[in-house]
Parts: structure tokens; sequence; C-alpha cells
């Protein structure tokens, strides 16, 4: 996992849309404590946005009636949460121990040599975005990747070539 | 007392109190459980695992001493080859990304990482990869500054800030090798209480910002004391050191465990008014502006109590009661009025319901034990027609403003006997500088009634007289501290079977014992 302590900010207040908003007071109903908003309060502004700015983090914090150093810690701790805008196609390459042994760095690699593209950052064009994350759960199909939210499993980098060729 | 329960470690009985955990309760018998996260005022979070033990029956084979609870019978193995492996494998993994900074770390010499790992490692890294590189030197705001390398990440300053100051500006960011404290972006450290992290962390990671660089900590001499900052009075360390060729200053406060009064912790004010016994500080004796021997002084002095038909003796609320009862023997031997006037030191609001007291007397009730007269009205009535004020330390500037304390003092001369040299010191007739707290021993008393006494830390290249030495050179029939201390002992029923240096580390508390009705 890439450091995810920089948050990038936006210059702007933050808000949740109207349905947001409703959904929020939604949720909120469900749980003893407040503080338990802060995940599906994070999901909230990743649909809305589809990214999670400085201002973000501060006005979940805010809104619930926290610290925001709990959002802050929530939010760096999950990879699923995206901390910065997104390339049109999301990469997450697993680098959890079984992953890590059968050669997840391999395609990484790949990665940085043909598109110049680091865990944590997204190709010029905006086409593509890397994330290396922590297990995914898919041990014994090893490595594993993740792109926009589907499985590849037993992955080499030949098998990931001809996957990114199908990504327009 | 708490009930006693015997357990066994390493196969050899001890008996510990009941109703602490395992490292709490074995340490009190001397037997060290090596712990980090651990800390006993914010409680068990079990995450560094160094703590594990064994337990030869009953239970999991291997528990974290923190979380488990002292029990009758229990048989906890500590000097096992497995346990031996855990501690030294918890202490490689721990220094797998920590930086060897100790030749320029402040910690270096009161470094947990240190002790643990000449007690528990003592092995070369197998490491052949770079460490993790992170910030070396961040502003968490509130004179922290922090080493994000150095933090074993135990958590221990997060769950201060939450749980105690309840102001939660630290976060553990990321997870894994990159996991680190920080703060959230714009919203560094603010509260009162702080630098309590810097004591708190057992690395090198939190560092004050006032205290960084400034000092080894072997060279430091480190004597008990108490806080002078308010009335709480919190039990400290003064840590001091004479550099060569220079005076002998204090390089910091820090708090000294006492359940009684303050825990382990105090305030940053509180921490940082050491400075205030280093700077500024009356070391002449003067005859209006001009510097003279101290006995030519005294003798003024003498001269001028001996023509005043009418003498006023005021004294701080920040005096210890051996001082208190020397300048009350005074003012009764020049037949003067004698008050404690201050009600500038109290600063309304400024208080909590923690540590911070709304009044910044140290010693307030030794007036009210001793019955010295504080109130205002009997204060400016003595005045109004007083030729000559012996002042003992109060800083009237804090009670009144500049054109108040001209109209108080009209023409009655003045005798000012003072730790710091100020522009009342200095339109005085005669000034005469006095030692300060942390150069004198003394008892006092703070606002929960707990006595405390404290002993001289810093010794001085020129040694100033404290109050008491004055107060007998200008008349009073207490020679010194000593003596002062016998008196007070009949007028404090609860002294009367402790000598200063018999009085606990944690003082007495006065509201304990019916004796602390004023007898005198």
């Amino acid at each position: 996992m890439s450091d995810r302590s920089q948050l990038i900010s936006t210059g702007e207040p933050f808000q949740f849309d109207k349905e947001r908003d409703a959904e929020f007071e939604r949720l909120v109903k469900r749980y003893p404590t407040r503080e338990s908003m802060i995940l599906p309060a994070l999901w909230l502004t990743q649909e809305q946005e589809g990214w999670i700015s400085q201002e973000a983090i501060a006005y979940i914090a805010d809104r619930i009636g926290t610290f925001a150093s709990k959002v802050y810690e929530a939010a760096t701790f999950y990879t699923m949460y995206n901390l910065h805008p997104m390339g049109k196609h999301h990469i997450c390459v697993c680098r959890t121990l079984s992953c890590w042994l059968r050669g997840k760095q391999e395609i990484i690699d790949y990665m940085r040599d043909e598109l110049g593209l680091t865990p944590g950052k997204k190709t010029e064009d905006g086409k593509f975005s890397l994330e290396e994350v922590e297990c995914l759960g898919h041990c014994g199909t090893a490595p594993v990747v993740q792109v926009d939210g589907e499985f590849h499993e037993n992955m080499d980098v030949e098998k990931f070539k001809s996957l990114l060729a199908t990504l327009k | 007392m708490a009930d006693k329960i015997k357990l066994f470690v390493n196969g050899e009985e001890v008996e510990v109190e009941s109703g602490k955990n395992l490292v709490d309760a074995v340490s009190a018998v001397g037997i060290e459980i090596p712990h980090l996260c651990y800390h006993p005022a914010l409680g068990a979070d079990g995450n560094c695992r160094m703590c594990l033990v064994g337990l030869e029956e009953g239970g999991p084979p291997l528990v974290p001493a923190c979380k488990t609870p002292a029990q009758e019978g229990m048989k906890v193995l500590l000097d096992a080859e497995h346990i031996r492996k855990i501690q030294h494998d918890v202490m490689e993994f721990e220094l797998i990304n920590h930086p060897i900074d100790c030749p320029v770390c402040d910690q270096a010499g009161e470094c947990k990482l240190q002790d643990y790992y000449m007690g528990y490692d003592r092995k070369d890294s197998r490491m052949t990869v770079p460490q993790v590189t992170k910030s070396k030197k961040l502003d968490f705001g509130g004179g922290v500054v922090h080493d994000q390398e150095r933090c074993i990440v135990c958590g221990r300053c997060v769950r201060f800030l939450r749980q105690i100051t309840k102001t939660g500006e630290l976060g553990i960011i990321n997870r894994t090798d990159t996991a680190r404290v920080n703060i959230f972006p714009g919203r560094p450290i603010d509260n009162r209480y702080g630098l309590n992290v810097v004591d708190l962390c057992p690395v090198g990671a939190m560092t004050s910002s006032d205290f960084r660089f400034k000092q080894r900590v072997w060279f430091l001499k480190k004597v008990p004391s108490v806080c002078h900052g308010c009335a709480k009075g919190c039990s400290i360390t003064i840590d001091h050191n004479r550099e060569k060729y220079q005076d002998d200053i204090i390089y910091r406060f820090r708090p000294r465990l006492n359940q009684q009064v303050n825990g382990y912790f105090m305030c940053n004010d509180g921490r940082l008014s050491y400075r205030r016994e280093n700077e500024g500080r009356l070391t002449q004796f003067r005859l209006g502006k001009n510097e003279r021997d101290m006995l030519d002084v005294i003798t003024g002095c003498n001269k001028e109590i001996a023509h005043s038909r009418k003498t006023v003796v005021l004294v701080s609320p920040d005096l210890s009661l051996e001082q208190m009862v020397s300048v009350k023997a005074l003012a009764e031997k020049l037949g003067a009025t004698l008050s404690g006037f201050s009600d500038g030191y109290i600063k309304t609001g400024d208080g909590d319901d923690y540590l911070i007291s709304d009044d910044k007397a140290a010693n307030r009730k030794g007036l009210e034990i001793l019955g010295i007269d504080s109130s205002r009205k009997s204060f400016e009535e003595a005045m109004a027609d007083a030729e000559l004020l012996i002042n003992f330390n109060n800083d009237l500037s804090l009670s009144y403003d500049e054109s108040g304390i001209r109209s108080l003092l009209g023409d009655t001369r003045t005798i000012a006997c003072s730790t710091h040299d100020d522009e009342l010191t200095g339109q005085a007739h005669f000034a005469l500088a006095i030692s300060s707290y942390s150069e004198y021993a003394g008892t006092v008393i703070n606002c929960d009634n707990v006595l405390q006494h404290f002993t001289k830390a810093v010794t001085k290249n020129n040694e100033l007289p404290d109050v008491c030495a004055i107060a007998a050179e200008l008349g009073s029939p207490l020679q010194n501290a000593g003596q002062a201390y016998a008196e007070l002992q009949r007028a404090i029923g609860a002294l009367s079977e402790y000598q200063p240096a018999d009085i606990p580390a944690e003082g007495l508390n006065l509201n304990d014992s019916e004796a602390a009705n004023v007898t005198a």
C-alpha cells in the first residue's frame, strides 16, 4: 500500500447533495452511535464525487460530530476509498503475502515501465489509475488484479497485457 | 488497601494487589513485564504484543499481560525460552524501520526501545532491504514536533488526546508499514495538555520544540518538586544542569506520578513555567537604584523599620508554609500589620475541571491555615496610613494597574524582597533578591488540601537568601526554615509526627486528618 496520507484539497467547501443528504439522515438512525456513520458517509461521498477530498473528510467529521483524525484514519486505512480523482479505469493490485509471493511485483513493474504508472497515480491521458491494495481475499488464485471492481485471478504479465488491450 | 491475592511468576509465589492487570500487579513487587503500548492512565490497547506472557494452567497458553487481570493462583510464565523468543521477535519487528537516531535523539537515555533492546534483543539487524522512510520533522502544533520514522505506532499519544483531553487531534493514518501518526491537515494539536504526549511517547517520536536538542538527558539532575504555576500544585520533576562555566539552570519540568494530585500529567503552562525560574530574576541587593552588599541593604532596612511608625508586611500566596510562618513571626515582632492580599493571582474562568486552577497561587491554603488576613479591605485600610511596606514577593501588578499601585503606595517607603526584577522592585527604596522555589526546600498546600514537601533542586553560582533568612535578618525570632517548620508543626497537627523528609512523596491529604484544624 502506498502512502495515502497526502490528501488533496479542492479549495472548495464540500457538502452532500440533496439525495446523499437524505440518505445520510436515513442511515444515521440505524446506528447506536453517530461515529458508526464514518464508513457509510465516506461511501456516499465517493458515490457523489468519485473520490474523497480533504474538505469532504472535514465535512464528514463535523457532520457526524467526531474528530477529523478518526475519519482521516478510516479513509486512509481502506484502499477502497479513492483519495484522488481516478482514471477512466481503476486498477487495484493486491500486495499481500500470497500475491506478493506469486509475482504481483512483475505486474506493477510492467505498468511502471510501459505506462509510466505507479501506485497512487494515474496515467497522463487519464485512462488508467493504479492502487496497490491489501488482501482482496482471493489468495488461492493469486496474484489477483481488480479492474473497475472486477476480479481477474491467476494473473501474470502476459494475461495482464491482453486484459489491458480489452480496456477502451 | 486493596485485597491481596497470591499468584505464581516463574514458579515463585508472589503476593500482589487484586483488581489490577498482570503488568501493574507484578511490577509492584519488582517484576518487569516489558510493554510499549500499555500505559496505566490510558488503559490496555494490546497492540504492541511486547507484554505477551505464558499461562501454565487454564486459559490460552499466551496472553497479553496488559489485558489480563491478575487472579488468585495464576501461574505466569515469563522466564521461558518461547517467551524470550516472542520478546526478541517483537523487538526485531519494532526495530525493522526504526532509524539509528540515538546519537541525536532527545529520548536517548530514557527510551523504552533502547532499554528493551538491551534487555530482550541484543541482536544485529537481519534486514537487507531499505527501510521505509517517513517525515522526520512534522510540526503538530502546541509545541510538539513529530518524527514519524522513530514512531512505533503504539498509539499512546492518540489515545491520550481522545480519552484524556477529548480533543482527538491525532490519528494513525494508513496501515501496515506505511502507518504513521499525523494530524488532520489544518487541525493541529490545540489544547492545554498537549505536551504530555512527549512524556507518554515510549520512544523519541514525540519531541518538545522547547526541549529539542537542548540537553542529553543523562546530564540532567532530576529532583522531585512541586509546580508553583497554580493552586493545583502538580507533582513535578525538575530537570536541571550546570554546564561547564555556566550557571545551574532548569531545562524542563516533567509531571511526577501522584495519584492524590495530578496523576501522570500536568498542563503546558505549568510545564513551561520553568522558564520563569531561569529568566528575569532579581539577583541584586539595592539601595534605591544602587547595587550594594546584602548586609548594607539589610542594615538600611533595619534602620527604616526602626523609624517606621506603621509597617505593613505583605506576603505572596506562593511562599512556602515555612516562609509564611517566618514572616508572620516577623510581623508580630515588629507589631506590623500582616496581609496576604493577592486577589490578582486569581484568574477567574481560566481554570478547568482537570488540572488547571483559576488561582495561580501555589499556597493560598497556607495563608488560610496560618490565619493570615488576605482581604482587600483590611490591606488597603492598613496601607492608607502605613509608612513602610515590606513586600515578600507579592506581585502587586497582578492586583492593581499602574495608577492603582501609585495611589496605593503614595509616599509609603517600600522594601521589596523579590525573586524577579520588575518595575516595582525598580521603584522600591530597598530591593532584596531572594531565592525562588526551585532553590529552597519548603512545604505547600494545594487547593484540594494536599500538603506536599519539596526539596531544593537548583544551587545557583551566587546563592540568594530565602525568605526565612531575610525575615530573620529583619528581626524575625525564627532563624531559619528548620525553626519555622517546628513552629508549623504546632500549627498543623497532622505534621507533628513528620519531619520534612518523612512527608510522603504523594503528600499528606489534610482532609483525611482532623488534626488539620488550626491550632495556632
